[in-house]
């Protein structure tokens, strides 16, 4: 008898058959998050995002136009482009020395005459092309060369995602970070969208929003979530912002949606931030965290710091009291809600493999965690009716 | 194509650019509504019976689709048909109007998420107006740049609807003014002194470089312009099927430097061979008709195409061009309404 998980069976976070699956039918087959738009600033630069099955390649053109090519040379299929770059005019494989322009023609085959003395088609082998395109400051690709627009894609989940313009923010980059998980990826979506948890495993690092009066629910398969701020936090809130706001007010709370496939967000009055999911294996998950503030001068900075100091110097602290701690490391003693959150997903996980697992009811600040396992079984339903 | 002509009511002439240009709004009965749906873009022809001759003109619609239908025409020194709409025409005239056409023509789609550039000049701006009020309607997720060359502040058609659109559609719309002759006294301070060149086109791409990346370029002025917007983009590599562009309708063409010579044409129409005489500068097409003969076309513009014959003989030069591909022009195909010879003799036909 398979033993279920809620809707899906428990093979699904364990299994590389279910893991497979997944790569081959979903995130081969939706937009994927690659970057933040500055990450290709000028033409002539490129980035490359392995995106599920698929690595695909971006690069700006001279009118600053991106496009996105599968990152397979079409002679014998070596990679043509490592993580970053910038180049002038054209990309060489390493290989043999094929040679395409930006737009994706193969210009040159060394030796062609020599090599192939019965000819070759060159127009017949230009790069496949895939699909780029920029929402909300962040890249995003496409392996098909004509997807469904990311109107139709986002649209109705997008005005549920806060007043934020990502594109006018400016990253702080001490707050880039990445880092694996050992757990399958739904059990890190489940829980980032786990309502019912904040309160309990967060119960003194993330107080400073109320949990009780979060909104939140569905468009298709992406969740949107928004909460206010609690009130200690509100009664005082502009001069209790540790960084000047990133959004104009009178906007307050935090959103923070989870997009189809494993695309997180979070965002408050003075920050944005991403949070991206990415399968390495059945038990093995990555995490990217970057973060935009306001371009706001150094000074403001200084003076919201000081502002706020009163509020956050008393604020939080451990779950765990120090006594019942268990080293120094201790993530339930660190008071730091992302080495709380690492710490449940991994523990939760290794349960799973055990025979005498059994899940319990699910709560009603867990309909997310249900609902996601729905969204997962439906988009795999459509994409095998679709092959 | 549609090729009949309906009789349609003036329903308003409101002058431009003080007089220079004139809108001319017509009363559209419901039963032709089906019959006169158009695209952002598209022209309609109007026929005149001047100094008793007839005389037909294409002119752009200027409204987005679902408005009133209207034209603008900006005067042409000497024109006969643009300053008779400019003098005599008036509310409750009536005017003979074929049905719109045209192939640049923006289709808007709300699941579209576009970067639509508009390059225009003078009059050009009248599809592009019609194009940009279409995307800020029906596409909302997508941005529309306008970047527009006039002589100076006094001859910008549209300046003040322009504006409002700027300020009613700050996120989605951008607009920059490049003047030619800048006056002193000139109440508005353009982005850029000049022309819309290469370096204009440039710095507008590079000061709004597309965040929606299914970009779309647009272009309708005078020929020249075109042809060095149209280069300028190539040289940055864009893509041809993104760019779409138009010479202005409306306007007959008939400043060129290309003079004709007189020559003997021989004509293959609906069968039968006729000779016929072509005078020096005088246009096939009005040659064809002199000679009584009943050749097809339309428009008189060089935009609808249904003036077109096959040269298999002789040279002819084409004051525009624009309903042909040039796959056509190798091929033979010319518009005999914009065609005159430069050999002396010459054979088309109009059978194939
Ligand atoms: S594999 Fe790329 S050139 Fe041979
Ligand atoms: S009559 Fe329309 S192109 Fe000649
Ligand atoms: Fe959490």
């Amino acid at each position: 008898m398979t033993r279920m998980y809620h809707r899906l069976p428990v093979d699904a976070y364990t299994s590389q058959d279910w893991f497979d699956r997944e790569q081959q039918l979903i995130f081969s087959r939706t937009w994927r998050y690659a970057g933040l738009a500055e990450d290709v600033p000028e033409p002539g630069h490129f980035i490359s995002v392995q995106a599920g099955l698929n690595n695909i390649f971006i690069v700006m053109g001279r009118d600053h136009r991106l496009r996105a090519f599968h990152n397979i040379c079409r002679h014998r299929g070596t990679q043509l482009i490592r993580a970053v770059g910038k180049t002038q005019k054209a990309l060489t494989c390493p290989y043999h020395d094929w040679t395409y322009d930006l737009e994706g023609n193969l210009i040159s085959i060394p030796d062609e005459a020599k090599e192939y003395p019965n000819g070759v088609d060159k127009s017949c082998l230009g790069l496949k092309p895939a699909s780029v395109d920029i929402w909300r400051g962040m890249l995003f690709v496409h392996p098909d060369p004509n997807p469904p627009s990311l109107v139709e894609w986002f649209g109705a989940v997008d005005p549920l995602l806060g007043p934020h313009k990502p594109e006018e923010l400016v990253e702080y980059p001490d707050a880039r970070q990445s880092y694996e998980i050992k757990a399958n990826w739904k059990i890190v979506v489940e829980n980032y969208i786990d309502v019912y948890h904040l309160s309990h495993l967060h119960s003194n690092t993330l107080h400073m929003y109320d949990h009780a009066r979060a909104e939140y629910g569905w468009k298709g398969p992406h969740y949107h979530f928004w909460e206010p701020p609690a009130s200690d936090y509100a009664k005082d809130l502009e001069k209790n912002l540790p960084t000047p706001r990133a959004i104009p007010e009178p906007h307050i709370g935090a959103w923070v949606p989870m997009l189809f496939p494993g695309i997180g967000l979070g965002a408050g009055e003075d920050s944005w931030n991403i949070f991206i999911i990415t399968p390495l294996g059945p038990d093995l998950t990555r995490v990217e965290n970057r973060t935009k503030l306001a371009n706001a001068s150094g000074w403001e900075f200084q003076k919201q710091e000081w502002s706020s100091w009163s509020f956050w110097k008393d604020f939080g602290g451990p779950k765990y009291p120090d006594s019942d701690a268990i080293g120094e490391d201790d993530p339930m003693a660190s008071g730091d809600f992302t080495a709380e959150d690492i710490y449940a997903c991994e523990q939760q996980q290794k349960s799973l493999t055990s025979p005498f697992f059994e899940v319990g009811p699910a709560a009603n600040g867990e309909s997310p965690v249900v609902r996601h396992q729905q969204a997962i079984l439906d988009f795999l339903e459509t994409q095998e009716a679709g092959t | 194509m549609n090729p009949n002509f309906y009789s349609l009511k003036v329903a308003e002439i409101r002058p431009e650019i003080k007089g220079k240009a004139t809108s001319v709004t017509f009363d559209l009965p419901e039963n032709l509504s089906e019959t006169f749906r158009w695209q952002a873009g598209q022209h309609v022809t109007l026929r005149f019976h001047l100094n008793g001759k007839e005389q037909r003109r294409s002119y752009t619609i200027s409204n987005p689709p679902g408005a009133p239908l209207r034209i603008t025409v900006k005067r042409v020194a000497k024109g006969l048909v643009s300053n008779h709409i400019g003098d005599y025409l008036k509310p409750g005239d009536t005017v003979d109007v074929m049905p719109p056409f045209g192939q640049f023509s923006l289709t808007p789609d709300p699941v579209n998420r576009r970067t639509h550039y508009f390059f225009g000049a003078g009059s050009g701006i009248t599809p592009l107006f019609a194009m940009i009020n279409a995307v800020l309607k029906e596409e909302p997720h997508s941005v529309a740049h306008l970047i527009y060359g006039n002589a100076d502040s006094e001859s910008i058609i549209f300046s003040k609807e322009l504006d409002k659109l700027k300020t009613d559609h700050a996120n989605q719309f951008t607009l920059r003014h490049v003047l030619s002759a800048l006056s002193l006294w000139s109440w508005v301070s353009p982005w850029r002194k000049g022309r819309v060149d290469a370096e204009a086109i440039k710095a507008a791409v590079t000061e709004t470089p597309p965040v929606a990346q299914d970009v779309q370029y647009w272009i309708c002025g005078p020929g020249a312009m075109n042809a060095g917007v149209k280069q300028a983009l190539m040289a940055l590599d864009v893509p041809a099927n993104r760019i779409h562009m138009e010479s202005f309708g409306g306007t007959a063409v008939t400043a060129s430097s290309v003079t004709g010579n007189a020559a003997n044409a021989q004509v293959e129409l609906g069968g039968a061979t006729h000779e016929v005489p072509v005078a020096a500068d005088q246009t096939l097409l009005n040659a064809i008709l002199s000679a009584g003969l009943t050749p097809p076309f339309s428009c008189q513009s060089g935009v609808c195409g249904a003036c077109k014959a096959r040269l298999t003989k002789g040279q002819v030069h084409m004051h525009a061009r624009m309903a042909l591909e040039d796959s056509d022009v190798t091929r033979g195909d010319i518009l005999t309404c914009q065609s005159i010879a430069t050999s002396d003799k010459l054979s088309i036909s109009f059978d194939n």
